[in-house]
């Protein structure tokens, strides 16, 4: 019960008035660095380091995750609002974030997101402390054949799912994966496709496509029908409805698995827990056919995955001392330069300092709860600003994030020809959410797949020697199979579409 | 008007990260964000020893310095970059000791460099340790011998991880197999971080790691150090030999050290000279650095670029002797 006391005695440092403050001012720089595009968690808390120089070590640390957990929010507002996902993690939340927004249910989306977010986020705090030691152990014999086969299986599902468009689906992840071999091959170091363009070395960045298929392609669509409000439907309510909360209750608790046990993962990164949940929810659900179309339960999930995830990364830095992402190196830094050495002994020698930065994980997520049910109203309201100056308004908002990525005007092109293609692929009604996923995952795959074959020799046989793997990748062929031969005795399926 | 407040105030948080156009005359060196790439992912020596070097740096010049990682092909994806960028201050690299090797792998391996040594100036070099072989704590080799004969009795059969194809700790463990007249089987991750994690996992079975990598999980009983590469023991390791007491010839050392591309101006370079000797003069920056136990081993511009250049010469030679590595 020694781990009881510390964590009531981190409770009673976390909630006093100076930690409350610097939680709170660092939730909401954090919210407005998941509302910029372009500016995601690692960049942003690392630039925000600075205001944490002259605090103590607690305040600094408890400001950094503030920060980091709330910029995993703020992209969701942009999401829902503008169909411009802030960060990475956020892409999913657009698929039916946006729709909602546009039946007038933006108040319920952002509202189930930060309930979604609450909970998912406390869950893994709590689990985080029941079970960092042994779980982040039996994380890491997760090798790179298991990753390469989660990730096919999670492409696989999003092809799956897409109902009639199935081969269009499946031809916009092909589209997608080849996009994302653009750039120096990350084993050897050749330049692949990139036909002497210095900018294509870095590789085409997820960013800028992802602002021009989703954001530019967006306004395009609602220029062309001349609309007079970027959402026509009138403005319903600022909350969830006691039915819609219903509905999410199960989304939130698979949501918050997934996220969960995905984040113990080192290398898996926010957005694969954010799809899988997705995927998951819409295989679950009576209803699939509701999915892409505002179904709260598609918000609701991704966003729970995503906080639940940003908990428990927390878990193999804690307990082994390894950073598994960029933006937990951030506060792996912050916690070295402040005395902490994460790992194994951290526990046992500074379990004061620890149990007050996990009691501050829960006070950060209740803080950001605070925080954004009362400006769900608010960021609501702006959706019935007259479209002319919202375009123009979000169009140079999506310029200054494309541009400020690396300052490369270079990028700025390239989302404004993403945005045009977008605009005809959605006049097409091919999905864009594959080829997005795809683009994100297919570095991820390619290293993992080629460790995987540098570890057999070059045989693909070692997929079969490795029972986990194996049966990620059986599972979703099965189901496409599946999908593929048997139409009518799942036709339901088959109307849905993921995009 | 609450619409265009908010709009301006979230334009300008980006400008704060990224306010283009050259800086004029009288604009003191930094007026913006620095941006440090570490060309591997996290939890190697080079993002160990960027961390507190970006964070002091950054108090110490009232402007953040933003370490970016950048891995890929042994750390040579992300110092092209660093090569390739503009030449004003505000990119530098954490480089380790295989920014000599990536450039002679490359010409080996029949292709053009990505980069060549002299598109960066040297800075200041921040750390050097000697690396040590770690094998995971429950298996089977206890001491460096067990594992010579282990290999000798089942070549290629023992694997060993690496930070990328003639990353680091690759030259590293080839020096060492050279030493002992054994074959092992390489496999390469991204860096040092990813590496130290599948031993852990169970993934390989040996890696060169430098030590800052791995002391908290040797010390946490996760991984044991048969021996390190270098002259004598290392003061925060006193009971792991050395492979010169046990007769091998076998020396490496994984230094860190900042580079800016080559044709930084010189009074851009005498400010990020000063402040990276201001850095590893700072009580905070050491006491980080202890908490890694990582000693510091500071060398200023002129002496850092002797040093390179020697060590190049060293590990070139290694290279060599690893040769043409097949393509899988």
């Amino acid at each position: 019960m020694d781990a009881l006391h510390h964590l009531l005695a981190g409770f009673a440092a976390a909630l006093s008035v100076k930690y409350l403050l610097f939680a709170l001012v660092g939730c909401v720089l954090g919210t407005l660095i998941g509302v910029l595009p372009g500016l995601g968690p690692a960049a942003g808390t690392a630039i925000l380091i600075p205001l944490t120089f002259s605090l103590d070590a607690t305040g600094a640390i408890i400001m950094l995750s503030a920060i980091y957990y709330g910029a995993m929010y703020g992209g969701t507002i942009t999401s829902v609002l503008i169909n411009v996902p802030g960060e990475a993690a956020s892409v999913v939340t657009c698929i039916d974030g946006h729709q909602m927004a546009r039946q007038g249910r933006a108040g319920s989306a952002l509202g189930i997101a930060a309930i979604g977010s609450f909970v998912g986020g406390t869950l893994a705090t709590v689990a985080l402390v029941v079970v960092a030691m042994p779980l982040a152990s039996l994380a890491l014999k997760f090798g790179p054949a298991e990753f390469f086969a989660l990730m096919v299986a999670g492409l696989c599902l999003v092809v799956g799912l897409a109902g009639n468009n199935m081969m269009a689906a499946l031809l916009m992840t092909v589209i997608g994966l080849l996009l994302a071999l653009v750039g120096v091959d990350p084993v050897r170091g050749a330049p692949r496709f990139t036909f002497g363009v210095e900018e294509l070395y870095d590789g085409i960045g997820f960013i800028p496509v992802v602002m021009g298929l989703f954001g530019v392609a967006e306004l395009l669509l609602a220029a062309e029908k001349r609309q007079i409000h970027m959402v026509e439907a009138e403005l319903k309510s600022w909350m969830p409805t006691a039915a819609e909360c219903k509905q999410s209750v199960g989304a939130i608790g698979r949501g918050t698995v997934v996220g969960f046990v995905l984040g113990l993962i080192p290398g898996v990164g926010a957005i694969v827990p954010t799809f899988m949940a997705y995927v998951l929810e819409k295989r679950v659900s009576k209803t699939p056919e509701r999915f892409g179309k505002g179904a709260i339960e598609g918000v609701a999930s991704a966003e729970t995955a995503n906080n639940a995830y940003a908990n428990a990364a927390m878990v193999p830095l804690l307990a082994l001392g390894i950073p598994s992402s960029p933006t937990i190196a951030v506060l792996m830094g912050a916690f070295i330069i402040n005395g902490i050495t994460p790992g194994p002994f951290l526990f046992q020698e500074q379990p004061a300092l620890v149990w007050t930065v996990i009691a501050s994980f829960f006070v950060g997520n209740v803080l950001l709860l605070i925080l954004n049910l009362p400006l769900v109203g608010l960021w609501a309201k702006l959706l019935k600003i007259p479209f002319s100056y919202m375009c123009a308004g979000v169009l140079i908002f999506c310029v200054i994030g494309a541009y400020g990525l690396k300052q490369s005007l270079f990028d700025v092109w390239v989302m404004l020809g993403f945005g045009i293609l977008g605009y005809l692929l959605r006049k097409l009604d091919f999905p864009i959410a594959p080829a997005i996923l795809a683009l994100i995952l297919g570095p991820m795959m390619e290293k993992s797949l080629r460790t995987t074959l540098e570890i057999s020799g070059g045989s693909f046989a070692i997929f079969l020697d490795r029972p986990v793997a194996l049966t990620l990748l059986a599972v979703p062929v099965i189901v496409v199979g599946f999908l593929l031969f048997k139409p009518r005795s799942l036709a339901p399926l088959r109307e849905s579409d993921v995009e | 008007m609450r619409r265009r407040t908010l709009l301006i105030g979230a334009a300008s948080l980006p400008a704060l990260v990224n306010e283009s156009g050259p800086a004029s005359a009288q604009d003191a060196f930094p007026s913006r964000p620095i941006q440090m790439i570490v060309p591997f992912p996290p939890g190697g020596v080079a993002d160990i020893s960027a961390r507190p070097v970006a964070h002091v740096m950054g108090k110490l010049l009232k402007q953040s310095v933003v370490v970016q990682n950048k891995p890929g092909a042994g750390g040579s994806v992300g110092a092209a970059l660093a090569a390739r960028a503009a030449p004003d201050g505000y990119t530098i690299l954490m480089a380790l000791s295989s920014i000599s090797v990536l450039p002679v792998a490359d010409r080996l391996q029949g292709r053009p460099a990505a980069y060549e040594l002299d598109q960066f100036a040297p800075i200041a070099l921040i750390t050097a340790d000697p690396t040590v072989l770690v094998v995971s704590a429950d298996g089977p080799y206890k001491t460096l011998k067990d594992f010579v004969e282990a290999a000798k009795a089942k070549p290629d059969k023992i694997n060993y991880g690496s930070s990328g194809v003639y990353g680091t700790l690759h030259v590293a463990m080839e020096i060492f197999a050279a030493a002992a007249d054994i074959k092992l089987f390489h496999i390469p991750y991204q860096g040092g971080g990813p590496a130290v994690a599948a031993l852990l996992g169970g993934q390989i079975d040996a890696l060169a790691s430098g030590p800052s990598a791995a002391i908290g999980q040797i010390k946490g009983g996760k991984m044991r150090a048969l021996a390190v590469w270098g002259d004598k023991r290392l003061a925060s390791l006193p009971d792991v030999p050395s492979m010169k007491e046990l007769g091998y010839d076998a020396t490496f050392y994984i230094w860190s050290g900042l580079f800016a591309p080559a044709a930084t101006p010189a009074p851009v370079m005498t400010a990020l000279r000063d402040a990276a000797k201001r850095t590893v003069e700072d009580p905070e920056f050491k006491e980080a650095m202890a908490k890694v136990e990582t000693p510091i081993a500071y060398l200023d511009a002129p002496a850092f670029a002797a040093f390179v250049a020697a060590d190049a010469k060293r590990l070139a030679t290694a290279v060599e002797r690893i040769g043409k590595v097949p393509e899988k």
